[in-house]
């Protein structure tokens, strides 16, 4: 028997890493748009006019393939079951040394509420970067929210990212593995994610 | 005219709608027109006339949003120039004016009035306090404008609006009746989203480095090592 499972196919951890890439160039073309301080980091993009070039195709890239990513697991993030709930209520056992007993599908309720934040948030600064692109077209007061939000939404997902970075990394040792080399340990999948591990094991219990 | 020969500006074709106020709107081309406002008045009507641009705000929406160091710039006597060299076709500027003026044109760049600052750079007044036949727009040392505004004992519009204005309005009614904001500000998401979102964004990404460090030091990672196989980790509740 395999010391590993599967947890993500080839295409969808090539799908996540097209939006990584993308949204780090995002960031990094966007920074100098976000405030002056910043305004170095469009060097790297040829100046202002190139960051905003880059700024907006690869826009368009992370708007589709975040998109994409959010609606090929809408399924399994849509719902929460008890368990689900007694994971929110623990925090995932994050806020002590206690060890927690999870009993988590494919996604416990933190991945979901963070899949379902990462949509909404890729279809928000989707719609008010396309109104900030032609700011013309539409009602100044229109331009004026979208700018706002758009900084604001920016600001929530890059701190949600540095808690997925975090959680996903040293924060949960071998989870990485899962997105980089696609498989996980059987003792990895049966800790985090009991109630899938036996599903795709077949497994009633685990042991 | 004289505002369009030493800036170089186009003429705009423009067509006849009904009014002698022509033309209509602000454009990348012009940088300054006449508003006509016609007021009813007793039997008759009056018409009240307001000199429509960039007033040089003193706390200038454009300068507070503009990402490209330079190209919205204070001058020395506190006017609000544009360097379209450095301008990089953001538009942000469009949003944040509390007065609708700044224009873009074919050139994909920032157009408005600059009072004429190499004029002045030169020790000349702007073209068209220079070219104004009956002194209706005048120049000179703020404080100087104001005493002699308040003088003729009419309304002063801008005054202390923005940390106040380089250009001063005497109004014969009330701003809105010219199409001025009463009490102009910078538009409030504007605002929110340069002097809040900005500050406590910054204040959010190094707080959420540290709180995630901090959570490694003090409760430290989920560890598989001290659940081992043979024990069994999962018990249904």
């Amino acid at each position: 028997m395999s010391k590993y499972v599967e947890r993500f196919n080839t295409p969808e951890r090539v799908l996540h890493w097209f939006v990584t890439v993308t949204f780090f160039t995002q960031l990094l073309s966007g920074l100098g748009l976000y405030s002056r301080l910043f305004v170095g980091y469009q060097d790297f993009f040829g100046g202002g006019q190139g960051a905003i070039l880059v700024h907006k195709i690869a826009g368009i890239l992370f708007l589709a393939s975040s998109l994409l990513l959010f609606l090929n697991h809408r399924r399994e993030i849509s719902a929460m079951d008890d368990d689900d709930r007694r994971w929110l209520s623990k925090m995932g056992g994050y806020l002590s040394r206690e060890p927690f007993q999870e009993n988590n599908g494919k996604f416990n309720a933190g991945q979901k509420l963070f899949g379902i934040f990462m949509g909404m948030a890729t279809l928000v600064l989707g719609v008010t970067g396309i109104v900030i692109w032609i700011p013309l077209s539409f009602p100044r007061v229109v331009v004026q929210l979208s700018l706002l939000v758009h900084g604001l939404i920016f600001v929530l997902f890059i701190m949600v990212v540095i808690v997925h970075i975090y959680l996903a990394t040293i924060g949960n040792p071998g989870t990485l593995d899962g997105m980089l080399w696609g498989r996980v340990t059987r003792l990895w999948a049966r800790k985090h994610h009991g109630k899938w591990f036996r599903e795709i094991t077949g497994q009633e219990k685990a042991g | 005219m004289a505002c369009k020969q030493w800036n170089r500006l186009d003429a705009d074709k423009t067509a006849n709608q009904g009014s002698y106020e022509n033309p209509r709107d602000l454009t990348s081309n012009l940088y300054n027109r006449i508003r006509f406002v016609e007021k009813a008045d007793g039997g008759g009507m009056k018409w009240l006339f307001l000199n429509e641009r960039c007033v040089h705000c003193g706390d200038a929406g454009c300068m507070k949003v503009c990402p490209s160091p330079g190209a919205l710039y204070r001058t020395k006597e506190g006017f609000v120039a544009f360097d379209k060299e450095k301008c990089i076709a953001c538009k942000y500027c469009v949003s944040a004016c509390p007065f609708n003026v700044p224009r873009y044109g074919a050139d994909e760049k920032v157009a408005k009035c600059n009072l004429c600052a190499d004029r002045i750079d030169a020790g000349m007044m702007p073209a068209c306090a220079k070219a104004c036949p009956t002194q209706t727009l005048q120049y000179g040392p703020r404080g100087a404008m104001i005493a002699r505004a308040k003088a003729s004992k009419r309304a002063i519009y801008g005054e202390a609006d923005l940390s106040g204005l380089g250009v001063l309005y005497l109004l014969d009614d009330k701003p809105e009746v010219y199409g001025l904001p009463d009490g102009p500000s910078i538009p409030a998401s504007i605002f929110l989203w340069k002097d809040v979102v900005k500050p406590l964004g910054i204040l959010g990404f190094w707080g959420s480095i540290a709180a995630v460090l901090f959570h490694y030091v003090t409760t430290g990672p989920k560890r598989l090592e001290e659940d081992a196989p043979e024990k069994g980790g999962i018990r249904h509740e």
